[in-house]
């Protein structure tokens, strides 16, 4: 198979537009979660949420627009033949409540379509243009959706482009769902108590190894094995024998013809529910066995960024790479069973391999992905 | 690459079932049927009534095409896949969920109505119902619903992501309250596809490498002509079970 290279990895999160600002909030244990002033959470389970700051409403009305121009440098340079996958669960949602409330807005830019076509006409693209949406999973899935098509030559160029508002929309709902912690997200913490909703977006751009080096463009790792798989148990809750986790997992390694002892890290879903990083810890206990290795959830530095999520996480995994370190996983005191040894408040050094990446999402799919340093060919 | 085509089932507002127990296949404009747990499910399916619009629709789709591949019921889980392209999506749930919200400032939020404003929610559900632990997801186009889902499906069986897949599109009706045109037609169209030479398959779809269909000699263009070529090319059905009478 053609070999996938990511070529530019640009993310905007509540931490900062960048990965060096998000790792920076990491080393420094200082997460991006605060109070939410976009909208009353008096009848909510908590105030917290992890927003982009200063973002500020276009004439096209969704912050949508703003938060995705974050991810959208000049310096990006998307060839305009470049396939475009988007990945957005609710698109630009608060659209749509200002609707409902009578307000200015509509509802087109609740349809990724319209996200689409936007995308389109800003990097003036005339490939195919495609969204996926699988819930949580949805920019692991884009990913590994790109990758798989680079690698069969099916095209030699993606743009895979994430994002998810803090909406009231989402918020009430996983208020509802009992889902949200009423204090900053702790992953794989003994004392968790449910998810931070977070805000961010992702650009990144994959090659082909000929066209990337054709183009004098720079490897920043490369993407080696993909894998999805349902759980087929529960719309809401993950399976408790982490099943699709497990399946996914395995496909990601027989794509990259590896062995589970190849993988050096894993940048875990954790998202701080009680029964998710439960189910991933016995997920990875499977795959794995009794050897430790080390685990990182952003989470509680960023929130849960819904579809944006993985791609957040593989643009900073390919730093974790890159600088053979994992960042401290904040929020994270007290081990949950499993966890111990595996999650770290402190930095941990990576030995060399593959980093896995995994997330999961309402609807029981799950989506992992084989990352690679930049070197490896 | 190639697959064949084993299974085909629909809901659009001239019938609903699986393509062998209807007479003809029609993809017009008009009221799509209220889906009833026994219009698509014969034993008790106490999740089926709890489901919203786009769910029912998608699930009935689903549920026909397994069924008329003889592939509804499995001991076991089984590694299928599906990809479901959809215009609108969730988009009437989502409005529906959000009138829940605004009385009494989301203190009434309907957790239940919230768990189907992901439009790869009915996806789960089929995923439960018939036990298919493959990749699955919801895509959406820039333009109208084209055939990408088809292709992201046979590319899932060709490049050995799983051995058989569901493919078509989810379309369900305009909510009243919305202020949008309506670009498609409503209604709910899914392929079984495995690799080539399933037993009793309808057809064999091939996709070039210009990104091509053709069931034989014939060029494909879009799910209507998909549906109705494969229809074509399988030995006359029995006229049994047609649900014009149903509608």
């Amino acid at each position: 198979m053609t070999s996938v290279w990511i070529t530019d990895a640009e993310i905007a999160t509540s931490c900062g537009q960048g990965v060096d600002a998000l790792w920076t909030h990491l080393i420094s244990g200082a997460p991006g979660i605060d109070e939410v002033t976009r909208f009353g959470t008096e009848c909510y389970i908590t105030s917290y949420a992890a927003c982009v700051p200063d973002l500020t409403p276009t004439p096209q009305g969704s912050l949508l627009y703003p938060l995705l121009e974050q991810v959208l440098p000049e310096s990006l340079k998307v060839p305009d033949d470049a396939a475009l996958i988007t990945a957005t669960t609710k698109a630009g949602i608060d659209s749509l409540q200002s609707w409902s409330r009578g307000r200015a807005g509509g509802m087109e830019d609740t349809l990724a379509s319209t996200v689409l076509q936007w995308l389109q006409a800003e990097l003036h693209l005339h490939g195919p243009a495609t969204n996926i949406n699988a819930a949580c999973a949805s920019s692991t899935i884009a990913l590994a959706r790109a990758a798989n098509m680079i690698a069969h030559d099916a095209v030699d160029c993606v743009l895979v482009c994430c994002a998810d508002l803090v909406s009231e929309f989402v918020f009430s709902g996983f208020s509802a769902l009992q889902a949200l912690s009423p204090e900053p997200c702790r992953p794989f913490d003994q004392d968790r108590h449910g998810l931070t909703l977070g805000e961010g977006a992702a650009s990144l751009l994959l090659m082909s190894q000929a066209r990337a080096e054709r183009e004098g463009r720079s490897c920043l790792g490369q993407i080696v094995g993909w894998g999805a798989a349902n759980d087929a148990n529960h719309i809401t809750a993950p399976a408790r024998d982490g099943c699709g986790l497990v399946q996914a997992v395995e496909r990601s390694l027989r794509v990259a013809d590896a062995e589970p002892g190849d993988v050096s890290g894993i940048s875990a879903h954790g998202t701080a529910t009680v029964y998710n990083d439960l189910m991933e810890l016995v997920a990875f206990r499977r795959v794995f066995g009794e050897r430790r290795v080390p685990i990182h959830s952003v989470k509680g530095a960023i929130g849960h960024t819904l579809a944006a999520a993985g791609a957040i996480e593989t643009a900073l995994s390919l730093r974790m790479l890159d600088r053979r370190e994992m960042p401290p996983t904040l929020g994270f005191e007290k081990p949950e069973e499993g966890a111990a040894g595996r999650v770290s408040k402190q930095a941990q050094s990576l030995e060399s391999g593959l980093l896995l990446s995994t997330n999961s999402g309402f609807g029981g799919i799950n989506g992992a992905l084989l990352l690679a340093a930049g070197g490896r060919q | 690459m190639k697959v064949s085509v084993s299974g085909i089932g629909w809901v659009t507002s001239k019938s609903f079932g699986a393509a062998s127990m209807l007479s003809r296949f029609e993809l017009t404009a008009g009221t799509l049927p209220k889906l009833r747990r026994r219009d698509v499910f014969e034993q008790p399916y106490q999740r089926f009534g709890r489901l919203d619009t786009f769910s029912k629709l998608g699930l009935a789709g689903l549920a026909f095409a397994l069924r008329d591949a003889a592939a509804e019921e499995s001991a076991g889980k089984r590694d299928i896949g599906i990809v479901a392209a959809t215009h609108l999506g969730c988009l009437g749930t989502d409005l529906n969920y959000y009138d829940t919200v605004i009385p009494q400032d989301g203190l009434l939020a309907s957790p239940n109505l919230f768990a189907y404003t992901l439009p790869n929610c009915f996806l789960g559900e089929a995923a439960i119902r018939f036990g298919l632990t493959g990749p699955g997801y919801v895509i959406n186009e820039a333009g109208a619903v084209s055939l990408t889902a088809l292709q992201m499906a046979m590319e899932m069986v060709c490049w050995d992501q799983c051995p058989g897949a569901l493919a078509g599109f989810c379309n369900p009706p305009l909510p009243e309250e919305a202020d949008l045109d309506a670009p498609e037609i409503p209604g709910a169209v899914f392929l079984f596809l495995q690799p080539p030479g399933a037993e009793s398959a309808y057809a064999e779809l091939a996709l070039s490498a210009g990104g091509s269909f053709c069931v034989g000699q014939q060029q494909i263009s879009n799910w209507d002509q998909l549906v109705t070529t494969c229809l074509e090319k399988r030995s006359a059905p029995t006229d049994v079970g047609s649900t014009q009478n149903r509608l």
